[in-house]
Order: C-alpha cells, then structure tokens, then sequence
C-alpha cells in the first residue's frame, strides 16, 4: 500500500472516530488511576477491576435479557471489588502493590473459572446473547460532513468518558473532598493533623476508581464487543495508569494521554499495511511514558530542592536578623 | 502460648501455614459449591503430582523456574523496591538465550554457558534501567518497570516474527533448538548411571538448571546476608532515609538490586526456552514473573527460603493443571487461591488482631491491669 493512502486512512473521520471508541476504554480507568494516585495509593488492580465488570455486566445481561441491569450489576461489582481492595489495604494493613497484584490474579483466574461454570467454555460469552448498550446520534451534529462522523454515533460510553473527565477535574480542583484528598496524597501526616480522616479519604477515592474502572470495563464487553473474553481487558489497566504519569498527573492531561496510546494502537494497525513492524510501533507510547516519569521525577526534585534552598535562605536571614 | 507467639520465627511460620491453610479451605468451599464429586477434584488437586513419574518432573521443573522468579523479586523487595520487572528480563532472557542455542555453531558445552551468560548480561542491564530510572531520575519503579515489560515483550515479538520464524512456519514459533542447544538432563549420561539417566531424560525435563538454581540460591543468600552490599539493601530495605544519614551511596546499591535482580528473571527465561519448551514461542510467560511474587512473600523476601516455598507452590500449581485434566473444575482455581494466600500473608494486622482480641479476652477473666497489648500492632503504608 502505498504512504499517501495511508495517510489519507489517518486523517479520516473514521479514523479518528475509532480512536475515541478505542481511547474510552483508556480514558475511563485512567482517570480512576489519577484519583488514587493523587490520594496517595497506587492502584494496580484497575486491570483487574475491569476485568470483573466486563464480565459481570455480560453475565447478568446474558441471563436477564436487560442490558441497563448488566450494566448497573458491572458498576456495583467494579465498586464492590475495589472495596475489598480498600478494605485489605487500610484495615488489614496489606500493600497495596500486592494487594493489588492478588486482586488482578483473582480477576484473571476468579473470571475464566466462573465463564467456565457458568458457560462450559473457556474462551468467551459468544453462546450468549448479552447485548450492547445502544449508540447515541447527536441531532444536528450528525449532519455535518466531517463532524458528524467524528462526534456522533458513540456509543454511550464515549460521552460518558469525556463528561467523567470535566467532573472528574471539578472534584479534584474545585471541591472541599478534592482538596482533602490531593492533600491526603501529598503529605498524609500533615493531613492527619488538620483532622482529615485520610482512611476514609483514601478508600473513597479506592472507591471512586473502582467506578470509574467498570466503566471502562463494560464499556469494553458491552459496547466495544458484545461479549466477554478471557483477560480481554489485555493489560488496559496498566496502560491507564501509564496515562496517568504521561499526562502529568492532570485529569485533562490523562485524557491526551490515553489517547495518544488509543491512537499508537489505531495507528499499528494501519502501518501493518506499510510494512513497518507494528511491534515497534506499538512500544512507542510506553517509552514516552517512561519518558515522562523521568521529567515527573527530575522535575519534583527539583522543586523539593529549591523549596529547601529557599527555606534555608529565609532561616538564615531570620537568624542574622535576630542578632542584629 | 503468648511466649511462642512473640517469637517472630514462630510467628512468621504460624501466618503462613495459617494463610495457606485457610486459602485451601476456602477452595475447598468453592469446589464444593462447583464440583459433582468436590473430594475426587481436591485430592486430585493435593495428591497429583506425586501420582506419576512425570507429573512429579512437571512438579520440580516448575519449581525451577519459580525460584528463579522469586530470587528476582525478593532481592528487590529486600530493598523495598516494588520492581515488576521480572517479567521483562524473563522474555528478553528467553530470547538472547534461545537465538544463541539455535544459531551458534558451538558444540554444547559452549554453546550452553555462552546462551546462559548472554542472558544473564542481558537481564543485568535491562533490569539497570529502571534502577538508574529510579536512583538517579527518580521515576517510580513500579510503572516504568512495568512499561519496560511491554517494550521487552514487543522486542521479542518483533524479532521472532521478522527474523526468527522460519518462512515457512503458520505460527510463530522458531525452528526446534538442536541437541547442542538443550539443557541436558540433570542426571549425566555416564555409564553407571545411564539406566537413572533414561529414566529421568525419557520422562522430565528435569536440566542441568536444578544445580544452576542450586548455586544461585546460595549466591543470593550470601550477598544478602552475608557481604557489605547485602547489609546496605537490608537497611535500604528497612529505611532508605537513614541508610542514606548512615553514609550509604544508597543510589549505587538501588541500581545494583535492580541489576541483579534481572539476572535471575533472565535465569528463568533461559531456563523456559532451552529447559522446556526447545522453541522460542511467543507469550512464553504470561503470568510467571507475578508467580515469583508470591513465590518471594511466602518466602519473606529471604532467598534460602525461596526454593521451598517455589516447591510448595509449584506443587498447587501442578496440581492444578491435574485437577483440570481428571475433574470437572478448571485449573483456574489455582488463580483464586493463589490471590487468597496473597492477601492472608501480606495482611499485617491480621495476626495480631486476632492476637489482640484473644488478649482482650484474657484480660476480662484475669482483670489484670496494665498489660502491654499493642504487639506488633498494625501499620499502614
């Protein structure tokens, strides 16, 4: 194939269009990833999460025949799934890195076992007729040429992941428990010391991510296909949580993020047709991510090094000024 | 009672058994829920890998390749380093390895120490990065190693789909490694001892690695416990801040571990391709690297420890694939308790609340005041 057609392929509508529907599945973690990593606790087990809404949303829709009540049963299985994790890490004291490692392997295994019992297969729900949650066309906006195919026709999971990332940027910035909680992250004994319940902080935030992780979960298995298969989350789990460090720890920035890793996947598949190998496509997103955390690190020490310095400038005339 | 439960080694022994315990029970409750006959799958499960000759080779090559993962996490987790490297050194170990046992024109006894070096070179500086990441740039290990993991595996799929697969070949997988380019039996193939030889050879694929696993052990054991590099990862591991006020260049030690680390996860991805498989397949590992963390918790990150909680674990786990072959529940159990003896072990509290509470209740029938309770008590990181 040739570059020009390629290129032609990139910049369509429907490309663009199917990097949002592939980036939702990114966004929404991503952003759960970002309430917890503010509040201080690094939570590993969105994978995992999603995993477990995925398949409870396709179980339940399956054998109820109500798509809305597949969706409500992945949400509360998403939330009660990162209760458990918060419960584990604040009262019964486990890390949260193995706790949330135990969480994944309990969502990998937990899920193909009961797929397993449920429905004598191993790979996929695809005996079972669950449903997709219906696409949503925008009035007006579906008619205009370029546009149209870009914003409209989603499925409603797309809107929500962009509407989730405003009100997630309302919550953290422009809200008492935002404030409490990127405190809570940041110095959590000075928080203590102020009277925040950081534990309770904390686990609302677990709580929170929980959420929004089985958004991105049944959004996968709902909307993106209309079936569950075994580990078909395939690591967007700690993709999202790369977004998070991509994105400089801002809920927009996540956003860009997520989609800068929807689109080197959109992209690898086009590139297939080019003869560039799309593994080394594919590895772009995590060495940018990698990238990024050194700029994070190097940038946050620096900071703490220029707050000490001008801490101990302050000190000393302090102290000359004393005795003059 | 209460004097033996203040012994930590006992205390530490007790969690465990109790962890592991309770986790089996709990599978049991859900294979009775699941199962026609719950008792034939859990005794398929428990007893399987000593019921054939085979089965128990299954059994101790596994075991192999979980010390070797579990060597690689708990040296990092010794230094408190929540490396998920493994993984990644694992693949690129399996790659650098397979390409040398297939390709180099070396009789076997080089070309097996020639692979087996490679890959540990490799694994050292893949497991560098994100040491220096972290030491020197601050990057939290836990994500960049993660990242590094993916890139390890999409370099080893590249190759092995563009270079290594034979043209002619459906799925991608190489050529079968040559005689050279296989670990040989652990058993060696002399005179008096050929009949065992067969023996072992015919039915496992029990290599030369078990002695290689053997020797590595004892070298972890010994640069943790037993040299100054080992003592400044302990107090790394116990608190960084003050290793660093003690004068420790403790960016230097954090590389290292990283370094070392991978040597061990390389290890295990020779071992997997020129041990077991023969070929360099694709998804060689999918879940093996998070094997070696649980594999180092139950060992308390201590590396004498390492081999015996691989062999216990390596047992569940080969029972498992048992339970799935002869019964009706599916060997994704083992996924479930695995998690479970994950959390009963690494829950802090869960000891000495249940301690607390027997204390507490002590206390009302003796009314003695002034007792100390707060052993061991709980804490949060």
């Amino acid at each position: 194939m040739r570059i020009d057609l390629v290129l032609q392929g990139i910049f369509s509508a429907l490309f663009i269009a199917s990097v949002l529907r592939i980036s939702t599945a990114l966004i929404l973690p991503a952003l759960g990833g970002l309430i917890t990593d503010l509040s201080g606790s690094i939570n590993i087990a969105l994978e995992g999460t999603m995993l477990v809404s995925a398949f409870t949303g396709v179980i339940v829709s399956g054998f109820s025949h109500n798509i809305w009540l597949g969706v409500l049963a992945g949400i509360v299985s998403g939330i009660l799934f990162s209760g458990l994790l918060a419960y584990f890490h604040l009262y019964l004291g486990t890390n949260i890195i193995l706790a949330g490692t135990a969480f994944n392997i309990l969502a990998s295994g937990g899920t193909i076992f009961l797929l397993y019992m449920l429905t004598g297969d191993k790979g996929s729900t695809s005996t079972l007729a669950s449903g997709m949650v219906p696409s949503i066309n925008i009035p007006f906006i579906e008619d205009i040429p370029f546009l149209g195919t870009v914003l409209s026709g989603h499925n409603i999971f797309v809107y929500l992941a962009f509407i989730l990332a405003f009100l997630v940027e309302r919550l953290l910035y422009h809200t008492r428990f935002g404030a409490h909680l990127r405190a809570v992250g940041e110095e959590p004994v000075a928080a203590t010391s102020v009277g925040i319940n950081v534990r309770r902080v904390k686990f609302t935030s677990l709580l929170i991510s929980g959420f929004l992780a089985s958004l991105g979960g049944l959004n996968l298995s709902m909307a993106y296909l209309s079936s569950f298969q075994r580990d078909m989350t395939a690591g967007r789990g700690f993709i999202a949580l790369a977004a998070v460090y991509l994105g400089g720890r801002k809920p927009w920035g996540t956003v860009v993020a997520a989609i800068i890793f929807g689109v080197a996947d959109a992209l690898s598949n086009q590139l297939g047709t080019l003869n560039i190998p799309s593994q080394l496509v594919q590895m772009i997103p995590y060495a940018i991510t990698i990238l990024a955390l050194v700029l994070n690190g190097v940038s946050n020490r620096a900071k703490i090094v220029e707050q000490t310095k001008r801490f101990q400038e302050r000190e000393m005339t302090r102290i000359t000024n004393g005795q003059k | 009672m209460k004097k033996l439960l203040s012994n930590s080694a006992v205390r530490e022994a007790l969690r465990i058994v109790l962890a592991v315990g309770s986790a089996l029970l709990l599978g049991f409750i859900i294979t009775m829920f699941v199962s026609e006959d719950p008792v034939v799958a859990y005794k398929a499960f428990l007893g399987g890998p000593l019921s054939k000759f085979n089965r128990f080779g299954d059994w101790i090559e596994e075991s192999i390749t979980l010390t070797l993962v579990g060597l690689s996490v708990a040296i990092a987790f010794k230094a408190n380093q929540f490396s998920m490297g493994t993984q990644g050194q694992l693949v690129l170990g399996a790659l650098v390895s397979g390409v040398i046992a297939l390709y180099a024109p070396l009789p076997t006894i080089l070309r097996i120490p020639l692979a087996l070096i490679c890959a540990m070179v490799v694994g050292f500086l893949w497991g560098w990065i994100p040491g220096y990441l972290k030491a020197y740039l601050n990057a939290n290990e836990i994500v960049s190693t993660l990242m590094l993991n993916t890139i390890a595996i999409k370099i080893y799929d590249y190759f092995l789909v563009n270079y290594i697969k034979p043209a002619d070949a459906g799925y991608n997988i190489s050529a079968l490694f040559p005689e050279e380019g296989t670990l040989p039996s652990f058993i060696p193939n002399i005179p008096f001892l050929s009949k065992i030889h067969d023996m072992f050879a015919s039915q496992t694929n029990i290599s030369i690695m078990l002695y290689i696993t053997i020797i590595g052990v004892v070298i972890a054991y010994y640069l943790i416990f037993r040299t100054p590099f080992g003592y400044q990862v302990r107090m790394i591991g116990s608190n960084a801040k003050f290793a660093r006020y003690g004068g420790i260049n403790t960016n230097q030690t954090i590389i290292l571990v990283f370094a070392i680390s991978g040597i061990y996860g390389a290890l295990a991805g020779a071992h997997l391709t020129m041990g077991i498989n023969y070929h360099i397949i694709t998804n060689i590992s999918i879940s093996m690297a998070f094997e070696g963390i649980i594999v180092a918790i139950l060992a308390r990150n201590n590396p004498i420890a390492v081999p015996f909680t691989a062999l216990a674990y390596g047992y569940l786990r080969a029972g498992a694939n048992i339970m799935e072959r002869s019964t009706d529940i599916s060997r994704e159990m083992i996924y479930i308790i695995q998690a479970l003896i994950i959390l009963f072990v690494t829950a802090e509290s869960i000891l000495p609340m249940v301690q607390k509470r027997m204390e507490d209740q002590k206390e009302k029938k003796t009314t003695k005041k002034g007792l100390s309770l707060s052993k061991g008590g709980s804490h949060e990181d």
